[in-house]
């Protein structure tokens, strides 16, 4: 039976924002008697994650992921409810519970920027507690995952993007984490680079067995990494649930673009009863729920002159693209 | 083994930043220069002061050259550690990397306030060394084992409170990311430093023992080295240096308590 | 009417860069604070009795150090750290595809903060008289004017040392650090310690040569009304900046140059 390796329960976090009003009066106002609100920017979510799990966090800006993904390393205190990650409290920041997990964040970097990225490893090492023997054992063995080689000795200044993100990786899994929390870990990459650390991220997972929660706007890593994505909006979620049912559910229809012949097809074709998305002279566009399909194509060919035909699935950008903006899926 | 560990780190702190300071080779040569003309600036200034009749404040030129010689070892700590971590936080704080050091296991003011080094502030340190050395050549001190002892110990409270003074204004970029110009007032502060504290008017001495403890910081273990200095004002000093080493542990805390519970 | 042109360009560079400064008000603030090393230095010397040996009065002493705190308030340049910052940033690049030298941006931003700075300057200089009430005086205002201009004229004499210090950033990644060279001799020279007049024969003999007793000691001893060679201050000034603006031109087009053809 596979472990929950992170339960969250009916977690809140608030922030106190004070206002201030513009001007010296309402700098001296704002000293004596500072007006505090306070911004809930989570609500009361609960869910678990198993061991062995790639969730995705999708979610707007400023819809909280980065906030949950921080409560769950120990660096924000939650206002209310439970977090425990492997059996911890994450904001105690027990030792143990350090060695257990790992933060990656896009473009923020920990490696020492005027030395070889190997200085900062080994220094990772003596902080980790790894003697120098396993050390070496551990940085041979992810730089082979990781495809770098001689990068590890050119200093970080003078590294591209993509290679100073494999090291970044690098030095933040030489401790062998359980958990690995990634936050837009491809921010700024090219797609090659994006394509080689998802790559990367599903063979760790797969020989470590090692669990990922990691947010991104690159719809590519989620739906390429995560069998289940959580998606926030404004503080609650607004789905937790298997990647694919959540595509189904915001596609029910596929575009289907048809060329006739002549007009006149065109014309009684778009008279027949299908919904028409739109026609121009002899191409016309129909929309077509995923459970008649077959059927209606086989009603199409066989009583209209037809040309061509395509079938459009819709681009799932745009699909997870209205996650951004939704509110609730009843599922 | 918890020690060892901390040791290990510490070297490695060591070596990974004198290397990375190695890369800028003129730099330190500059910077080399820049403490010796300092020191020779100094000098100069006190023996203007001298010109007039041999004394100020009830000290002689030679006098005042101990506290100028402890100035300048507190001045190289100061560049060698103090300065170069003050700027690091900064850099954690205004990039969001701070995130990365409170997930080590590891002590996070032990990384934040020694993780950088920077070695041209040795230099500096060995030149007050050396003043110090002639100081007590020229002012006749007998090295005694009781007076090396007491030195030592004041020496250290010394660097105890400035270290917990420059921890405390890094720790305040925690809510003010621009804390330079307050480093800037504090270097001010901190150049009275370089005379005997008596030299200034009462109400300048009082606020400079009460607001901002240079008469803690240099002139206790000058009078020390003149063999002037009484038993309550040493043990005085190691009260406040427990004080602000304390306090500035506490601080460091609440900073991050605060820091965990605002920031996004 | 290309200098018409010019004229508006710095006109609403100003207001901007005022408008900028205005969000700082508590960091110019603390700047003008870590400027009153002066004050401490007045109190040394007229605690001691010092100025006996220069035949200058206790008042005029305290005038004089009041103005040189003014003098070097307004006369502050750190255009290295600035573009030092910048190039680091990658914003020197979008900057040299404007058709106006950076450096105008920089004056702009200096001149902006010493507007934002005058009233702080005018808090401390009040609290100077408070204590100091013997020492209010009011200059006539001719010297007035010419105190003014002669304090621009050691602005604009810092302000160009330090761009030519600053384009030494094509050259060396970190130049700041040679101002903070350059810096110590200005600091004991200039006369924001001690007056000029205090120093030792064997210093005045060649020191007026060097632009540094024109930086703060002139200006101040102008408009202290202290005795000064007026027609030699102003000339020495600008003799000064004749010859450094020629250098500054020289090294931004090698700099440039450099610069475009590494493409970095």
């Amino acid at each position: 039976m596979v472990q929950n390796i992170i339960d969250v329960r009916n977690l809140s976090k608030s922030f106190d924002i004070s206002s201030k009003e513009p001007g010296l009066k309402g700098t001296i106002k704002h000293f004596f008697k500072r007006q505090t609100k306070s911004l809930k920017v989570i609500k009361d979510i609960s869910f678990e994650i198993k061991e062995g799990e790639i969730v995705g966090f999708l979610g707007a800006n400023g819809a909280g992921k980065t906030t949950i993904l921080k409560m769950l390393c120990g660096l924000i205190y939650p206002s209310e409810g439970s977090i425990l990650v492997s059996g911890y409290l994450p904001f105690r920041r027990k030792e143990n519970f350090l060695k257990n997990i790992t933060l990656i964040m896009g473009q923020k970097q920990q490696l020492i920027w005027d030395l070889p990225p190997i200085e900062s490893f080994y220094l990772n090492a003596s902080i980790y507690d790894l003697d120098k023997f396993e050390a070496k054992k551990r940085i041979k063995k992810l730089s082979e995952m990781l495809e770098i080689d001689e990068e590890l000795f050119i200093p970080v200044r003078k590294l591209s993007l993509g290679q100073r993100m494999k090291s970044e990786l690098l030095a933040a899994l030489m401790h062998e984490p359980n958990i690995l929390f990634l936050d837009e870990p491809t921010l700024g990459l090219d797609i090659n680079a994006q394509r080689n650390l998802r790559k990367f991220l599903q063979k760790y997972n797969n020989e470590t067995n090692a669990t990922i929660c990691l947010t991104s706007h690159y719809m590519k890593d989620i739906t390429s990494l995560c069998k289940r994505v959580i998606c926030v909006h404004e503080g609650a979620i607004s789905y937790d649930g298997k990647l694919d049912l959540l595509l189904k559910k915001l596609s029910p229809v596929k575009e289907i673009l048809i060329v006739c012949r002549s007009e006149e097809d065109a014309i009684k074709l778009e008279n027949s009863g299908f919904t028409v998305k739109n026609k121009i002279k002899n191409e016309i566009t129909l929309k077509i729920e995923n459970n008649s399909i077959t059927s209606s194509l086989k009603t199409i060919l066989n009583n209209f002159d037809i040309e061509d035909l395509f079938i459009n699935e819709p681009p799932i950008d745009e699909v997870i693209g209205k996650v951004l903006i939704k509110k609730d899926y009843d599922i | 083994m918890n020690l060892r560990k901390y040791l290990k780190v510490y070297k490695k702190f060591l070596y990974t930043s004198l290397a990375s300071e190695l890369e800028y080779k003129t730099n330190i040569l500059i910077d080399l220069i820049t403490a010796i003309l300092s020191l020779i600036g100094s000098i100069f200034l006190l023996s203007i002061f001298f010109q007039n009749n041999g004394y100020i404040g009830g000290w002689k030129f030679e006098q005042a050259l101990i506290v100028q010689g402890i100035y300048t070892i507190l001045n190289g700590i100061t560049n060698t550690w103090f300065n170069p971590n003050l700027t690091e936080i900064v850099k954690h704080i205004r990039e969001g990397t701070l995130d990365f050091v409170l997930l080590k296991p590891i002590d996070s003011q032990f990384f934040i306030s020694l993780k950088k080094i920077n070695p041209s502030g040795f230099l500096e340190i060995m030149l007050g060394f050396f003043l110090l050395f002639f100081c007590i050549k020229i002012n006749q001190i007998n090295l005694s084992l009781s007076f090396l002892s007491l030195s030592f110990i004041t020496i250290s409270c010394s660097i105890c409170i400035l270290y917990s003074i420059w921890f405390f204004i890094s720790t305040t970029t925690i809510w003010f990311v621009k804390t330079w110009n307050a480093i800037e007032v504090l270097r001010s502060f901190l150049y009275i430093g370089r005379f005997p504290l008596n030299s200034f008017s009462f109400s300048l001495r009082v606020f400079f023992s009460i607001f901002i403890p240079i008469a803690f910081i240099t002139t206790i273990p000058s009078e020390v080295f003149l063999g002037l200095s009484q038993l309550w004002k040493i043990l005085l000093e190691v009260i406040v240096a427990s004080v602000f080493l304390i306090t500035s542990r506490k601080f460091w805390l609440f900073a991050l308590k605060f820091y965990s519970s605002a920031s996004s | 009417m290309i200098f018409n042109l010019f004229n508006r360009k710095i006109f609403t560079l100003l207001k901007v860069q005022y408008s900028n400064m205005l969000e700082y008000r508590v960091e110019i603030a603390l700047w003008a604070i870590s400027g009153i090393i002066p004050f401490f230095m007045l109190n040394i010397w007229t605690n001691n009795n010092l100025n006996e040996s220069i035949n200058i009065s206790d008042v005029m002493l305290s005038r004089y150090f009041l103005c040189a705190f003014f003098v070097r308030q307004f006369s502050v340049v750190w255009v290295v750290f600035s573009f030092e910052e910048d190039s680091l940033m990658g914003k020197v690049s979008p900057y040299l595809i404007q058709p106006l030298n950076p450096f105008f941006r920089y004056f702009a931003q200096h001149l902006a903060e010493q507007i934002t700075r005058f009233p702080f300057a005018l808090i401390i200089a009040f609290f100077f008289f408070i204590f100091n009430p013997e020492s209010i005086w009011i200059p006539n205002l001719g010297i007035l004017l010419l105190s003014i201009v002669s304090t621009f004229l050691s602005f604009l004499i810092q302000f160009l040392i330090q761009s030519i210090v600053a384009c030494l950033c094509f050259w060396t990644e970190k130049a700041s650090s040679i101002e903070r060279m350059l810096f110590i001799p200005t600091l004991f020279l200039s006369g924001l310690l001690a007056p000029v007049v205090s120093f030792p024969e064997y210093v005045k003999s060649w020191i007026y040569l060097t632009p540094f007793p024109y930086l703060i000691d002139f200006p101040a001893n102008l408009l202290s009304g202290n005795e000064t060679n007026i027609s030699r201050g102003l000339s020495m000034q600008i003799i000064w900046i004749f010859l450094l603006f020629p250098l500054f031109k020289k090294i931004w087009i090698e700099g440039t140059k450099k610069y475009t053809a590494m493409g970095s």
